[in-house]
């Protein structure tokens, strides 16, 4: 813990009281969370100018500010846990703004993987307070250290069982594969500013989480690390693949959190991995982090600055759109190559600081085929870094610099009117300014955020102070601008553009529709293939007394017992027509289903009276065939005797 | 305060903390109820005949709470369920009326296995007076002594709402009047739970029954009820069955924590008793409001409606959030202590088995609850001729306070579950 920070306790709130620390890592991100909060406020001020139900929106930005901020400085699981979901509940209704079907769709998606997660998260921290008895943050990690070196194994694995469930619901709010499927959705039909503030802000509560998790409850464990390393991994690359293949702008920059939030998971397993030396892997989340939050806040607000003005995502209909628009091209392009790794800018700083603690996990290694695997992840990475470059310039050369097939509409586009109003020109430039900032001088920026940052996440002592521009760290992040370039030259130029009618070059989406896990695999198991089983399974138990009573009713204690007239003739008709309707009474009383609409006894008395008449037919007519088959004998037998 | 009516037979009034603040806590959403209530049955017609059987039902009720020993309680319970049944058939049609006489058939015959206990220990020589900690002895229950104490238990279940005697709950709740499905759900389900704690708590003691076949049955009845409640209700399509069949799921939470017998389950269980007779109150008024204004019954006739009546729908939705179990609502409360509870107990397979019902159970609330208040504000809007609008003053401030109240003591807890902790601490050594 920091020397300074603040703590505060105010018992009985809420049940169990409220804690709250107001130093290291916690304020840091209370004040980005305070300041992209305020930026994308006033950036509403023009975006939100002509959308109806403002109030709600702006309470719910205010709600959503308001918890995530204390989520950062909550002192106790169970502070973190209740603000983590007043802010899932509240920054629903921002996502879910315009109502349209397809944001309300996405929407329902985003909500339901917040709910699910937040539940499982809860399991966890039942499981979790169990075991410790006290949540506070102080003194979990001792507590914790002392279940998982108390030898008892059926409370080390209650430990390991807790961390997955919160590791679900926090994993699920940073986008971790495999329930990375509502950061794709929401991001596109949310607001700008609300897209900003999720992108940057509210999925790194679930990286905070994740922290707590990989500092506090299972300190060092290593194989924890490999589990986190791996759906880092994963997610990075899945979301570096997925913003490739994108034809939004928005959708390409969610999925470019969904692959930068998987370096900042990878971040976490590597503080785990690394042990008492975690000084390089702490300060690079750290600062991951916080690069993330200012580049998305640039890129969305950006992007937030095209759909006010056009109301369109799709790659062909903005293209070209920002070719005369000087401003925007600057912002855009500073948030670009800031997320794109490149020298100078912000995110060059946390990546290389990343990619060192994974090289320096490499060379602590003895054991050569593990050695190998992080070889493996540092190239993973650097290829993540190389998809980053690529679906940037993919973005930016759409629209920037290429001009629209259209011409008409890019005569449009290029006439000059006023896009944006100052204020928003004014946020626009403040938040990109602080991007080469931070690049340019982050031995006075960034290393101090990570100096009073790192004393929260138990950080070992730095061995020596990284040199962000030697040459070594400069080749790492040229590896990654190369491949990027080759990629957007190679696959994105030959493969995701073909020449339409008119043989000028368009985007075209080649991801394949089915390959999504939310219909191929959530929407079938949760939606249908669960409530049938389990509805079906509880039905039964529900009919199980009422049942009981009816057939009783029916049987051994029926009050009415008239005596019915059994039509003369057709008793078999009246038996099985009785338990027939017996039969369909029962079936539809346990289905659900209304009364029964044909009596079976007239049916099948119908059916017996043709089947007796056909009878007598048959027998009258067989007759007189065999009648004539004897006279036919007869007269042969008297022709052969004759003859 | 006492009156003998043979040797063995007393009528015993004593005031304790619990039945004190279940008393007024019932007399409380009476009040409240019955303010939204006239609107509601001006509409419906049968005002008079309504209040009387309303009222009629709160005094037995009250009774009920200072009732200071065993034969007391049963005759004001037995009482309650004849004065709330004419609630039922308030309609008149036949259907209500087969609804009523299920439910008393169903209450009058859970009732009667209670009796069995009473009887067994009476021979004894027990007087069965209320005591906190148990006033049947400190022997270890023999058998019979079990099988009578899990039939009181089933017995008042019964009213409760717990499987496999719930059927009572989804057939009078669609038929009655919504008033009267908001107490019979709301308060009445609570008299049972009421019962059961004077019966483990009071009379038999909970340390005699821990550890005992009773204890397990009794809790793997309520988790049955927990997830087959929610999950009847997930699927059904009437609202206000949808709420009953939520009842019976959330009663049951309550029940899990009293078949816990432990003080942090305990603590939880009666939390709930108030939070979810709060928020269904609540739930059944707005549905009550719907059908009076719109005459929807339906879930799926409801989209768009947000829109015209979002006072209504504004108090559903964060009454759905609160009995989902989301912080800082009320119910999370409850649901937390339930679950350190259930954790701490030290049962096997039934310690992690009961949070992870009661949570599957709260996404299936999610499920069927959300699902409708989201419908009804972003759905698309059916028809726009008819003129629909929030319900009248009266009717709007009692679902404004009851929503209010659900959401706030999920924040400032502090005074009502300090009373309860001093309760557990009485009745759990």
């Amino acid at each position: 813990m920091s020397v300074n920070s603040l703590h505060i306790f105010i018992p009985d709130l809420c049940g169990l009281g409220l804690s709250f620390n107001i130093g290291g890592l916690g304020l840091v991100m209370a004040i980005i969370s305070t300041y992209m909060w305020i930026q994308t406020s006033l950036f509403s001020v023009e975006y939100m100018k002509h959308a109806a139900k403002k109030p709600r929106y702006f309470f719910f930005l205010v709600l959503t500010y308001i918890s995530t901020t204390l989520v950062f400085l909550s002192d106790d699981v169970y502070t973190t846990f209740v603000f983590f979901e007043i802010m899932s509940i509240a920054s629903y209704v921002c996502v879910i703004h315009d109502e349209k079907e397809k944001t309300l769709r996405a929407g329902g998606v985003y909500l339901a993987v917040a709910v699910i997660g937040g539940l499982v998260t809860l399991m966890g921290i039942f499981l979790l307070k169990d075991l410790v008895g006290n949540l506070s943050y102080e003194t979990l990690r001792d507590m914790c250290e002392a279940v998982l070196h108390g030898g008892n194994t059926s409370k080390i694995r209650q430990l390991y069982i807790a961390a997955g469930c919160i590791l679900f619901g926090f994993g699920a709010k940073a986008g971790m594969f495999p329930l990375h499927i509502w950061l794709p959705m929401a991001h596109p039909v949310a607001p700008a500013p609300a897209s900003a503030l999720l992108s940057g802000i509210i999925t790194k509560t679930g990286i905070f989480g994740i922290l707590l998790l990989a500092v506090r409850v299972l300190p060092n464990d290593s194989g924890f690390g490999d589990v986190l390393c791996l759906l880092g991994v994963i997610t990075m690359l899945l979301g570096g693949l997925l913003g490739i293949f994108s034809m939004d702008i928005k959708r390409t920059l969610a999925c470019s959190s969904m692959s930068q939030l998987g370096m900042i998971i990878l971040g976490c397993g590597m503080i785990e991995l690394l042990g008492e030396e975690n000084a390089i892997a702490v300060r690079g989340t750290i600062l991951h982090m916080v690069n993330h939050s200012n580049l998305k806040l640039v890129l969305f607000m950006a992007a937030g600055v095209i759909v006010m003005n056009l109301h369109k995502l799709d790659l062909n209909e903005i293209r070209g759109y920002g070719r005369k628009k000087t401003a925007l091209k600057c912002v855009f392009l500073s948030g670009a190559i800031g997320i794109g790794g490149i020298p100078l800018f912000n995110g060059y700083v946390s990546k290389t600081l990343l990619h060192e603690a994974v090289v320096e996990y490499m060379m602590h290694l003895h054991d050569a085929q593990r050695a190998g695997l992080f070889k493996a992840v540092e190239l993973l990475f650097l290829l993540t870094g190389g998809m980053t470059v690529c679906y940037m310039l993919k973005l930016f050369i759409c629209v920037f610099v290429e001009s629209n097939t259209d011409k008409k509409l890019q005569d449009e586009y290029d006439k000059g009117r006023k896009y944006m109003s100052p204020l928003t020109g004014a946020v626009l430039f403040v938040s990109a300014f602080v991007l080469p900032a931070f690049g340019i001088l982050p031995f006075l920026t960034l290393n101090r955020i990570a100096d009073v940052s790192e004393g929260s996440l138990y950080g070992g002592a730095l061995e020596h102070a990284v040199n962000y521009f030697s040459l070594e760290n400069l080749k790492g992040g040229l590896i990654s601008i190369v491949i990027g370039v080759l990629l957007y030259v190679v696959f994105v130029r030959k493969l995701l553009m073909i020449k339409n009618s008119d043989g000028d070059l368009v985007y075209i989406d080649r991801w394949p529709k089915k390959l999504d896990l939310l219909t191929l695999v959530y929407e079938p198991v949760l939606l249908v293939i669960l409530p049938a089983v389990f509805g079906f399974i509880c039905r039964a138990a529900d009919f199980l007394l009422d049942g009981l009573i009816l057939f009783l009713r029916q049987t051994t204690h029926s009050q009415l017992r008239e005596r019915k007239r059994i039509p003369e003739g057709y008793l078999r008709a009246y038996y099985l027509g009785t338990i027939t309707n017996k039969l369909e009474d029962l079936c539809r009383s346990f289905l659900g289903k209304g009364k029964r609409k044909n009596n079976y006894i007239h049916i099948l008395a119908g059916k017996q009276f043709v089947l007796r008449e056909s009878h007598r037919v048959i027998n009258a007519s067989s007759a007189f065939s065999f009648l004539m088959f004897a006279v036919g004998i007869i007269a042969v037998v008297i022709y052969l005797l004759l003859a | 305060m006492s009156y003998s009516i043979s040797e063995l037979i007393t009528i015993t009034f004593k005031a304790d903390t619990l039945g004190i603040v279940f008393s007024v806590f019932f007399a409380f959403i009476f009040i409240l109820v019955g303010t939204a209530a006239k609107e509601y049955m001006e509409h419906e017609g049968g005002v008079k005949r309504f209040y009387v059987c309303f009222f009629l039902t709160l005094i037995m009720l009250e009774l009920l709470c200072y009732a200071g020993n065993f034969f007391t309680f049963y005759l004001f319970f037995e009482a309650m369920t004849f004065v709330s049944m004419p609630m039922v058939m308030h309609e008149g049609t036949h259907e209500s009326v087969m609804a009523a006489l299920k439910y008393l058939f169903y209450s009058v015959g859970g009732a009667f296995l209670t009796l069995f206990g009473f009887f067994l220990f009476v021979s004894k020589g027990y007087e069965l007076v209320f005591t906190a900690g148990g006033s049947t002895g400190d022997m270890p229950l023999n058998g019979i002594e079990l099988a009578a104490a899990f039939l009181m238990i089933l017995g008042f279940g019964t009213k409760a709402g717990m499987f496999p005697m719930h059927g009572w709950l989804p057939t009078a709740h669609p038929v009655a009047p919504s008033p009267a499905s908001a107490v019979l759900s709301g308060v009445i389900t609570k008299a049972g739970v009421f019962g059961i704690i004077r019966c483990i708590y009071y009379v038999i003691g909970c340390e005699r029954l821990k550890g005992t076949w009773v204890q397990s049955a009794f809790l793997i009845l309520t988790l049955i009820t927990v997830f087959m409640g929610s999950m009847m209700a997930y699927s059904e399509n009437v609202l206000k069955k949808r709420l009953a069949y939520s009842t019976v799921s959330q009663v049951s939470y309550v029940l899990f924590g009293l078949a816990l017998m432990n003080r942090v389950a305990f603590l939880g269980a009666v939390l709930h008793v108030f939070f979810h007779s709060l928020v269904k109150d609540m739930l059944f008024l707005s549905a009550g409001a719907i059908i009076m204004k719109s005459g929807c019954k339906n879930v799926s006739d409801l989209s768009g409606i947000g829109r015209r009546m979002p006072v209504t729908m504004w108090c559903f939705t964060l009454c759905s959030v609160t009995l989902i179990g989301i912080p800082p609502t009320s119910a999370f409360m409850s649901k937390w202590y339930l679950g350190v509870g259930s954790l701490e107990s030290g049962i096997p397979v039934i310690r992690w088995l009961g949070p992870v019902i009661l949570l599957i159970s709260a996404l299936l609330t999610a499920g069927y609850l959300l699902t409708v208040s989201l419908d009804s504000f972003f759905g698309k809007d059916r028809s726009g001729e008819d003129k629909i609008g929030d319900p009248g003053f009266f009717y709007r401030l009692s679902m404004l306070i009851l929503t209010a109240l659900s959401v706030a003591l999920g924040i400032f807890p502090g005074h009502l579950s300090g009373i309860i902790e001093s309760i557990a601490d009485a009745v759990i050594r």
